[in-house]
């Protein structure tokens, strides 16, 4: 049985339809990113996962149960993290956590969770004196502290310093380490990468794509080469035509070839016949932002040829 | 349906128990893994615990309610003008914009900021959430109005009242106390239905005041106004004027009459059940967003 499963859901704001005709599942123990540009439907999804709001048509089933009916058992089964952090501040962080705890029948122990988001040295702290960052991790502590069977996050790095983000991914793995099924939201093409399992890319409220990391970059267009131009090398230098596959700084070539072996032939031939050291020269499948921007139809036009 | 990546298959097998808990028919006592949820009394103490500490944690409450009372009190004095001060409107003044003004800046500043939604989110059942919030407001309230008589004591002594036959005795603390914890009640439960009509922390504190003082100022809390007869007859149904009526009843009160009067009684819990009715139907528990554009709702 699926964790999570959407049947043909459509969400409309009056004449505007946010969510258009989704359908997926969610096995147990997998983490889903949900990925799509501003005003795809990503909030709106896990607002209807969560209970927030029901579907206009369509139906949801979350751990057998129809999330805006759920009741306190099933409230007690799962946990969340909402977009923007939501906690007192005045409370220090270990007092939020046991007072959330204390709402659920098998909760996990306060230092469990401290030790889980990595705050353990934080715990008198009063959560207003903390970082974004570490708010963050309590705002995650407080959503695993349950014990859920599903994990909602909604964009839980977003506006955070890389140190942090990366903080933040650590602490996502050991919850997902545990058995919890989650499903994000997030902006971040390495974000949904680094954590996910399976990736869903939404665009205009329907959805494009339904897939892996990795087949996501094979399907994502063809083979890309990438070469810094070599010391006294202009655009001038290059062989008819390849100045159009150079990057703004004007410094950096990007092909993207479906006949990957004669560009790559082409370009070692220029170069071995102008004895050019062509260092820092890459060949491989196109990055999962290449590959994300095809699937929504994303301004992605410069170096390919096909 | 896609397959997942070859890291999810190696990760450790879930605790058999969460397999089982997966399927198994959601109940609303048991909980999926036979632990019992939390009694609804021990939630709803533990709720009136927590909205105590953050009442009192940011010292607004005890400034407001209880430092302008006695400020105004300790000038009334130093006049000399007072030989009988208005310990019961300054009481009441200080329980009402607790009740009011303090509570409804906290509420409306914690919806904003999704503090609400969060615990929406969460086993507790939401009657348990703003219930808790009220009647700490309504402890602190009273204590707010308690500890403005008991300054008036300490700077007066027993004799306060009109008359050397008054004076403040346990009696008239129960009674004060009684009148106390309704208005508060009443004050709290229509400032939790009226918060859901303010749109945002930065209309929140206008929007309280002007609804706030005009009520107080119209009742007579603070001083006594010349007002046409039927201003003074709708103050004595707004919860304001029955409220001071009913602590100075309870200061002043003869032999043979009652310490809260039952008109007095009567509108207090009329504005208390009103309120908690209101409140129950308008509760917002998610913040106000902007539209982007006509029918879009933000953050989508």
């Amino acid at each position: 049985m699926s964790t999570v499963a959407v049947e043909r859901l459509t969400k409309r704001f009056g004449s505007y339809v946010a969510v258009d005709d989704l359908s997926f599942e969610v096995p147990a123990g997998q983490v889903l990113a949900v990925l799509g540009p501003n005003g795809a439907g990503k909030t709106t999804t896990l607002e209807m996962l969560e209970g927030f709001s029901s579907p206009t048509s369509g139906t949801i089933r979350v751990l057998d149960a129809t999330p805006h009916r759920g009741d306190r058992a099933w409230r007690a089964r799962i946990g969340l993290v909402q977009q923007a952090t939501s906690l007192d501040a005045q409370l220090t962080v270990r007092d939020t956590l046991s007072l959330f705890g204390h709402l659920y029948p098998d909760p996990r122990r306060v230092s469990e969770v401290l030790e889980m988001v990595s705050l353990v040295g934080d715990a008198q702290t009063r959560v207003g004196a903390l970082s974004g960052g570490q708010r963050r991790r309590v705002d995650l502590a407080i959503g695993v502290i349950g014990r859920p069977e599903v994990l909602f996050l909604d964009e839980p790095t977003t506006g955070l310093d890389p140190e942090a983000r990366r903080r933040t991914w650590s602490d996502v793995e050991n919850v997902r380490s545990s058995g919890t099924t989650v499903v994000l939201t997030t902006h971040y093409i390495d974000e949904a990468d680094h954590l996910a399992d399976r990736l869903i890319v939404l665009a205009g409220g329907r959805m494009v794509a339904d897939t892996t990391p990795q087949k996501m970059r094979s399907d994502g267009g063809p083979p890309r080469i990438t070469c810094p131009l070599p010391d006294r090398t202009t655009a001038a230098n290059l062989p008819a035509g390849w100045a159009r596959y150079l990057e703004p700084d004007g410094r950096t070539l990007v092909i993207r070839n479906a006949d990957i072996t004669t560009t790559l032939r082409d370009l070692l031939t220029w170069a071995g016949d102008r004895h050019l050291d062509l260092k820092g020269l890459e060949v491989g499948p196109p990055s999962l932002e290449e590959a994300y921007l095809v699937a929504i139809g994303g301004p992605l036009t410069q170096g390919v040829t096909r | 349906m896609t397959e997942s990546k070859g890291a999810a298959s190696n990760r450790p097998d879930p605790e058999p128990s969460a397999h089982r808990r997966l399927g198994s028919p959601v109940n609303a006592r048991e909980s999926p893994v036979g632990g019992r949820l939390p009694s609804l009394g021990s939630l709803l103490l533990a709720q009136i615990r927590y909205q105590l500490q953050l009442l009192f944690s940011s010292g607004r409450a005890i400034a407001v309610g209880v430092g302008l009372p006695v400020i105004l009190m300790l000038a009334s004095k130093g006049t000399g003008t007072h030989s009988h001060p208005n310990v019961a409107g300054y009481a009441v003044f200080g329980l009402t914009i607790t009740a009011w003004s303090t509570y409804g800046l906290q509420l409306v500043a914690a919806r904003e900021a999704g503090v609400l939604k969060r615990w929406r989110s969460t086993p507790l059942p939401r009657w348990c959430y703003f219930v808790g919030r009220i009647l700490a407001t309504a402890l602190a309230a009273t204590l707010a109005g308690m500890v403005t008589v008991l300054a008036a004591v300490v700077l007066w002594g027993p004799h306060f009242g009109e008359g050397s036959a008054v004076q403040v005795n346990y009696t008239v603390a129960l009674a004060i106390l009684v009148a106390c914890v309704l208005g508060a009640l009443a004050w709290a439960a229509t400032a939790t239905a009226f918060s859901s009509l303010i749109p945002s922390v930065e209309a929140a504190f206008p929007l309280l005041t002007l609804t706030y003082f005009p009520v107080v100022i119209i009742s007579g809390v603070l001083f006594s106004i010349v007002e046409p007869h039927w201003l003074s007859t709708l103050a004595t149904y707004l919860p304001a004027q029955p409220l001071l009526d009913a602590v100075t009843g309870a200061v002043r009160h003869g032999p043979g009459a009652p310490f809260i009067p039952g008109h007095d009684l009567g509108v207090l819990a009329g504005w208390a059940g009103g309120g908690l009715l209101a409140a129950v139907v308008l509760f917002r528990w998610e913040p106000h967003r902007p539209k982007h554009r006509r029918g879009e709702p933000a953050g989508l």
